[in-house]
């Protein structure tokens, strides 16, 4: 079992913090009784190190290299009881120990509904279908001789946050925000492939279907497919992750992430949409009055402050803090992050920095001097169509809480006199 | 489907097919029908896995009890270790009365009482084995399934021989064209206007038994859902209160969905193993269950499928949430004293402690679906 709270961090900032005390005002002490002559200071500095002195390990030891072994507290995690079994199921991106814009491949939450499909690049297969002039069946081989595209988007599920929704419930941004990632794919537009089958005047709906045994299907307005769709089969310039597709699968920029069919292996061309169970059943919005919204495609402006959050804890007593976090809209870029310091009464604006990209996750910070007094942390994004991120308690007056998806509403982390930060609500 | 042509079958078939005249005869297409019946045990083709029972590519010529990675009874091994290998005549006695052939045998089927369908589950059975690929003539182009296009290393190199390759007429001419068993291998998707659906019928009464053996152990026998699996039935009345049952009844739109779902990924594990007919009974079944037929003899077929209408669909509505308050047009959001006095926590996660690491509460709220 891995403690969220991570109180090696804890420990380890503890026994620093311990020894310079003890450095500053024992430390000679204790070197005099033991009648050994030591230098004063950090024996870190002052002694010569294992690493200093023996040699590490040769290249190739890790032809495909891992993270530190320092770093194994990084890792997805999921939450066993959300369902039946871990073959349609969930995990979720460790955002709190992550920076920047980009998600490393291993770390991107997975979500799948049979399992995850094994393809020998050489056996799949992408067919098209229907309302064109000409059914195709494309090889990966003839894929990659279309021109291609390098884009980064962000990928969420539009279930991100659903536990959240009667109230905070989980403590940890991995857990309320971690069903996201963002990655640079490499892909050819859908657009391409469409125009070389052509598609049919009265073509205005695509099915696109994975190869796996869930058969994953949605349905996608044409024109959402000829605008900013890719078929991609490289994320952060290897190979997809069998977890996120591998061989093949198609990006929605900015719409919900269930549409993003992985293994994708066919596009039929239709003048309807084929309300699958994953547009009827599933990824509808049940609203408070009983009725539902279908189609809820796009995902809304949403931010997070990653850290400090519950399993980030601030460890390092009063002083600078970099307060960061993420912001992201499915309609562009993210203009604005304002963040506050006490649940909501005044704001200030954040600094974002790195690349600001539509449909990709924006970093921001703010630096602060924190005086050591209980802080209730909120970030809210406003993209640049000057959509402004609600309040949990607006999106239920407005929907119940029964929605599930689409849950965009500014969190609250309540950080305490220690540092230990708790997921909240606030009057 | 595949036809062997009598003569090409002959050619194919060789002296095996003279000394069982009755395989020579084998409709391979009518044969595939036959094969559902050793479907839940037993998979051929591109990628065939083990299931209950072993794989069954290139049965022909293979020593009994020997496929790599399969458990095979004792009887099985010994049997093939005593230079039993099936072809033709063996598979056909074998298949006739398993039990009768090699006692112990841990196949549970009784056996194919007709000879034609004996016949015609081989020729199915033979476009699954390399000998097939040594007699491409066998093959008519642009009707071979994909299923033995792919299946097995010999017969990898052949498809460019027997399918008619249509190049892309597109601008860039990649790809190439779909056949149309290919088409229809994969485009199985079912529309509310009833596109896409297949020949066939099944009563509700025929699909108790199918629901009970194959759908029960996650469904529960009633569709109630056995623990966290689904629930399929029940909820009516429902959507508006704390806890809300979205199920087929209460809350599904199109019957449609409910078919082309089962047909493409139910068995959960078992993926389209399911008959067309066996599928048309299930959602005759799951209807009944959902009591919008409460007639057990109803019955559900592509004819009548579009006059059945779900009792929730009106309640769909298009996405309206920019119509919400809080996206109202120009908003400029509030910097400060946006609220009155210190702001009070009125919710606390570590009440209700959740969180993996913490005490799991199966019964807290909310959901990913
Ligand atoms: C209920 C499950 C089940 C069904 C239905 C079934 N089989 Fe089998 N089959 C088995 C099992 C289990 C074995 C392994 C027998 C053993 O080890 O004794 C087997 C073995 C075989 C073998 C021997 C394979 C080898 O590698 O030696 C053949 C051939 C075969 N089955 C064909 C068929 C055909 C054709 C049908 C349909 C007409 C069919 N089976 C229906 C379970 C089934
Ligand atoms: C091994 C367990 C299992 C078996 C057996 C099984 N299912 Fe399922 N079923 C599931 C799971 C798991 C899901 C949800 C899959 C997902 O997450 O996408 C599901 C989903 C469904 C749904 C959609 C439910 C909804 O509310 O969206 C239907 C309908 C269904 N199954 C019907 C069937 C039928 C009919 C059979 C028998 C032919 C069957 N299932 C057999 C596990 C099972």
């Amino acid at each position: 079992m891995v403690d969220i709270t991570d109180p090696k961090r804890t420990k380890q900032a503890a026994s620093r913090r311990d020894f310079l005390k003890a450095g500053l005002l024992g430390g000679a002490a204790v070197a005099a009784s033991a009648g050994v002559a030591r230098a004063a200071g950090d024996p870190l500095i002052t002694e010569i190190q294992d690493w200093n002195r023996y040699l590490g390990e040769g290249v190739d030891v890790a032809p495909y290299g891992k993270p530190s072994e320092f770093e194994a507290n990084v890792v997805r995690r999921n939450v066993p009881w959300l369902t039946a079994d871990p073959v349609s199921s969930i995990n979720f991106t460790p955002l709190h120990e992550l920076d920047g814009i980009i998600t490393p491949n291993g770390l991107c939450f997975e979500r799948h509904h049979g399992g995850t499909a094994v393809i020998n690049p050489a056996d799949h297969r992408l067919m098209i279908n229907g309302l064109v002039d000409t059914p195709l069946v494309f090889t990966m081989e003839d894929l990659k001789r279309f021109p291609r595209e390098n884009r980064v988007y962000f990928l969420e599920c539009a279930a991100n946050g659903g536990m959240e929704w009667r109230g905070s419930q989980l403590n940890g941004c991995q857990f309320t925000h971690g069903m996201i990632h963002c990655v640079v794919y490499t892909g050819v537009p859908l657009r391409y492939l469409l125009e070389e089958a052509g598609v049919k005047t009265n073509g205005k709906w695509l099915l696109a279907e994975g190869a796996d045994a869930a058969a994953m299907t949605r349905s996608i307005p044409m024109e959402k497919a000829l605008d900013d769709c890719l078929v991609a089969f490289k994320m952060n310039g290897e190979a997809l992750r069998p977890e996120q597709g591998y061989p093949l699968r198609l990006c929605v920029p900015g719409w919900e992430g269930n549409m993003w069919v992985k293994w994708l292996r066919r596009l039929e061309v239709g003048d309807e949409p084929w309300a699958q169970r994953e547009e009827t059943s599933k990824y509808t919005d049940l609203l408070a009055n009983g009725k539902a919204r279908r189609h809820t495609w796009v995902m809304d402006v949403k931010s997070v402050i990653t850290s400090p959050s519950p399993q980030a804890p601030v460890t390092h007593g009063k002083g600078p803090l970099v307060i960061t976090g993420l912001a992201w809209s499915g309609n562009g870029t993210i203009k604005r992050v304002d963040v506050t310091l006490d649940g909501g009464r005044t704001w200030q604006t954040a600094r974002l920095d790195g690349p600001s990209l539509p449909k990709a996750l924006h970093r921001f910070y703010l630096d602060i001097n924190w005086d050591g007094s209980e802080l209730l942390l909120q970030s809210r994004a406003i993209d640049d169509q000057g959509l402004v991120q609600p309040t949990k308690n607006e999106l239920r007056a407005a929907r119940g809480e029964n929605s599930i998806y689409h849950n965009n509403g500014i969190q609250t982390w309540h950080v305490n006199n220690d540092g230990v930060v708790e997921n909240v609500e606030v009057s | 489907m595949l036809k062997f042509p009598k003569s090409a079958a002959l050619a194919v078939l060789g002296l095996t097919a003279l000394a069982t005249p009755s395989l020579a005869d084998g409709d391979a297409g009518a044969g595939e029908k036959v094969f559902k019946k050793c479907a839940a045990c037993h998979a051929v083709g591109d990628g065939a896995k083990h299931k209950v029972g072993p794989e069954l590519n290139d049965v022909f010529g293979r020593t009994a009890g020997s496929a790599e990675g399969y458990k095979y009874s004792n009887a099985m091994s010994e049997a093939g270790q005593g230079g039993l290998v099936w072809d033709a005549e063996t598979l056909s006695t074998y298949l006739a009365k398993p039990k009768d052939m090699i006692k112990g045998t841990k196949m549970a089927f009784a056996g194919l009482k007709k000879d034609d369908d004996i016949a015609n589950v081989l020729a199915y059975l033979k476009t699954f084995s390399q000998e097939t690929a040594a007699a491409p003539a066998a093959v008519e182009a642009g009707e071979t399934p994909v299923e033995t296009a792919d299946a097995g290393a010999a017969v990898e190199a052949a498809p460019a021989a027997e399918m008619v390759v249509e190049k892309s007429q597109g601008a860039f001419g990649l790809g190439r064209k779909a056949m149309p068993d290919e088409i229809a291998a994969w485009d199985i998707d079912v529309r509310p206007d009833g596109t896409g659906l297949p020949e066939g019928r099944g009563t509700v009464a025929e699909g108790e038994p199918i629901f009970v053996e194959n759908c029960a152990v996650c469904h529960g026998d009633f569709g109630e859902g056995a623990g966290r699996w689904p629930v399929l039935a029940g909820g009516q009345d429902t959507l508006r209160n704390d806890r809300p049952e979205k199920t087929i009844g209460s809350y599904w739109p199109y019957l449609s969905t409910v078919f082309d779902y089962v047909r493409r990924a139910m068995p959960f594990g078992n993926a389209r193993s399911l008959s067309d007919d066996d599928v048309y009974a299930l959602t005759a079944y799951l209807m009944y269950l959902n009591d919008i037929v409460d007639d057990e003899e109803f019955e559900l077929s592509k004819e009548n499928f579009t006059s059945v209408r779900l009792p929730n669909e009106a309640n769909f509505i298009p996405d309206d949430r920019l119509s919400e308050p809080h996206y109202a047009k120009g908003i400029e959001p509030c910097m400060s004293d946006c609220k009155p006095g210190p702001v009070k926590i009125t919710a606390r996660a570590q009440v209700i402690d959740v969180t993996p690491e913490g005490e799991g509460d199966e019964n807290s709220g909310g959901g990913i679906d």
